[in-house]
């Protein structure tokens, strides 16, 4: 039975989705376009040039198609459905998930995990075509293809994370426009989103070296094109899995102090 | 039989910022804030036993809502204790959960953007339910509720009677003992609260559900409860029978008589009161915690009096609870 809620749970998004048919042709319209522009966009900036910031033309355009798609895995939509945490504390429903059987922090992982399996399928459609219209490169090696897998689940399960904290915020501030808002151009920056970091000065690659947000895409594209060759990925892997075990903690604690901030509304 | 939901002593106490007026008072408040402690339920002791439907009263901001949060485990009280069905609901809180179905006013626990049947199937597999357990239990409720008209359709598109319906469905598909209600029929219409009227009916009579049930509508609890646990300021007021409440609270009837002399002089009887003369006009009303019920009224004037004309005014329960929420808020 655990196996049944549990996919109940994680088709919700999916479902929610496959029943508005014009949310799906706006993520459509939109993954074409950002794909075409950042293509043509990277495309035209190596027209003089051969090697910029180590990356050749054909791993930039690869990276930025890359990071497009990577970043249609989990879209930070807080207001598509009424689902989500900020959407409940506004309602005064999230109430509810502290009544049924499935504690709300499973309930959220769950449905985080259909969301994210839900914009994967996009994502490798998405993939697939860009390959097969040969503006992203294959992977140089099954041994890349198998580290990069492995890198873009941690760098989804930080992800996951840290929309987690800005999700638990609301418990405290009702409210997390500005942190989603913040958490939105950090993560598009600071992951290589907007530009891979490798162009990005030195002392900006050291600070964000500290900071989750490289663990969540810019390690696992950078490892897909060679820029982080084969023999670095242990370290890198290991850092992100670091990321993953602190942000767990941090998370299991502000649930476990969530609990009792569920406002108590009206008399 | 033990009662399936005790409440012994139970208190919450909120502690809040008071903020003050003005720019330089807000940032003073930011610098120095000043806790104060409100008191939102206060030491209250009831039973509701297997089987009974018990509506708790009071004004707005009396604290029946929290106190229906600290029964179903959402708020740890700050004081006393309560079990529902045997369990410590703050302690135990899924275990409670099994035993609970809950529905709070407008607010859905459905899922907006999935057809109904949908979220009925999530809460089936989030509590275990059996397929056929499921399916027969949506079948009696859909004889009432008539929910197989719209469950096909996405909940954001319901109204407001079918959406409420349907969390009612929602809220006790998992045959839960003991059931809370907060405000389940507010801003529907007449014929969809008789609806709901008689599905709680149905829930408590056949199936021997425990139902706790706050409302604002003296009809519904008329029609539903017999026992009323009335608290104001987070205080336990009175707890007892409709006809208590009517025999505390209720003695607001009028008795308006015309006199066939009209230079009689009026001594009414004992616990009556004149409270108008205009001539042969005479209206009497009770006259202390002894007063007469309005048929005695009525049998002592025309027993007194030679009467051309006599007429009754009786409260209804909105008046007897307007009284009560009066009275109760001065003493």
């Amino acid at each position: 039975m655990a196996v049944l809620h549990a996919w109940r749970a994680a088709r919700v998004t999916p479902l929610g989705e496959l029943h508005t048919p014009p949310r799906m042709t706006a993520v459509l319209l939109r993954l074409t376009v950002q794909v075409v522009l950042v293509a043509s966009l990277w495309t035209g900036l190596y027209a003089h040039t051969g090697t910029t910031a180590g990356l050749t033309r054909d791993q930039a355009v690869t990276y930025a198609v890359l990071a497009v798609l990577a970043s249609r895995l989990r879209e930070l939509d807080q207001y598509a459905g009424r689902d989500s945490v900020i959407q409940h504390m506004h309602y005064g429903t999230i109430v509810y998930w502290y009544l049924r059987p499935l504690p709300p922090q499973r309930y959220y992982a769950l449905r985080a995990l259909g969301e994210q399996l839900y914009g994967f399928a996009w994502a490798l459609g998405g993939y697939a075509v860009a390959l097969a219209a040969g503006v992203v490169e294959p992977p140089r090696s099954a041994a890349v293809a198998g580290v990069f897998a492995l890198s873009l689940l941690l760098g989804q399960w930080v992800l996951y994370y840290i929309m987690l904290v800005t999700d638990q915020w609301c418990f405290w501030a009702l409210r997390n426009n500005a942190a989603v808002m913040i958490l939105v151009f950090a993560q598009n920056l600071l992951s290589g989103v907007y530009a891979p970091l490798w162009f990005f000065p030195d002392w900006f690659v050291t600070l964000s070296a500290f900071m989750p947000f490289q663990a969540t895409l810019s390690v696992p594209l950078s490892l897909y094109i060679g820029r982080i060759p084969l023999s670095d990925a242990a370290g890198q892997l290991a850092i992100q899995a670091a990321w993953v075990v602190i942000l767990a903690l941090l998370t299991r604690f502000l649930w476990h102090r969530a609990a009792r901030r569920v406002i108590s509304q009206g008399g | 039989m033990s009662a399936s939901i005790e409440v012994r002593g139970l208190s919450r106490t909120f502690h809040t910022t008071v903020r003050r007026p003005g720019f330089t008072g807000t940032l003073r408040s930011l610098v120095n804030p000043e806790r104060v402690a409100k008191h939102a339920v206060s030491d209250i002791t009831f039973d509701v036993s297997p089987g009974e439907l018990l509506a708790l009263l009071g004004p707005n901001g009396a604290g029946k809502s929290t106190t229906i949060k600290m029964l179903t485990g959402i708020l740890t009280p700050t004081a006393g204790e309560a079990r529902v069905a045997g369990v410590v609901p703050y302690l135990e809180r899924e275990r409670n959960a099994r035993n609970i179905g809950a529905v709070f006013g407008q607010r859905t626990q459905l899922w907006w953007d999935l057809p109904v049947r949908e979220s009925f199937s999530i809460l089936r597999d989030i509590y275990e339910v059996p397929k056929a357990e499921h399916a027969s239990r949506l079948k009696e409720f859909d004889d009432i509720l008539d929910l197989s008209s719209f469950w096909d359709t996405r909940v954001r598109h319901l109204s407001l009677g079918q959406r409420v319906r349907c969390d009612l469905a929602a809220a006790l598909l998992h045959d839960p003992p003991v059931v809370f209600l907060d405000e389940p029929t507010i801003g529907m219409d007449v014929v969809v609260k008789e609806q709901v009227r008689e599905f709680l009916r149905h829930q408590v009579e056949q199936r021997g559900r425990t139902v706790l049930l706050t409302t604002h509508d003296m009809t519904e609890v008329e029609r539903l409860a017999e026992r009323v646990v009335l608290i104001n300021h987070g205080r336990l007021v009175l707890d007892g029978s409709l006809d208590e409440i009517r025999r505390t609270f209720g003695s607001t009837w009028q008795v308006r008589a015309t006199l066939a002399d009209a230079h009689t002089d009026v001594v009414p009887p004992p616990g009556i009161a004149v409270l108008r003369q205009d001539g042969p006009q005479v209206v009497f009303g009770p006259d202390g915690p002894d007063a007469p019920t309005v048929h005695q009224a009525l049998k002592a004037v025309i027993e007194r009096y030679e009467v051309t004309g006599i007429a009754i005014d009786e409260a209804d329960l909105e008046d007897v609870m307007r009284a009560a929420y009066v009275q109760a808020g001065a003493a």
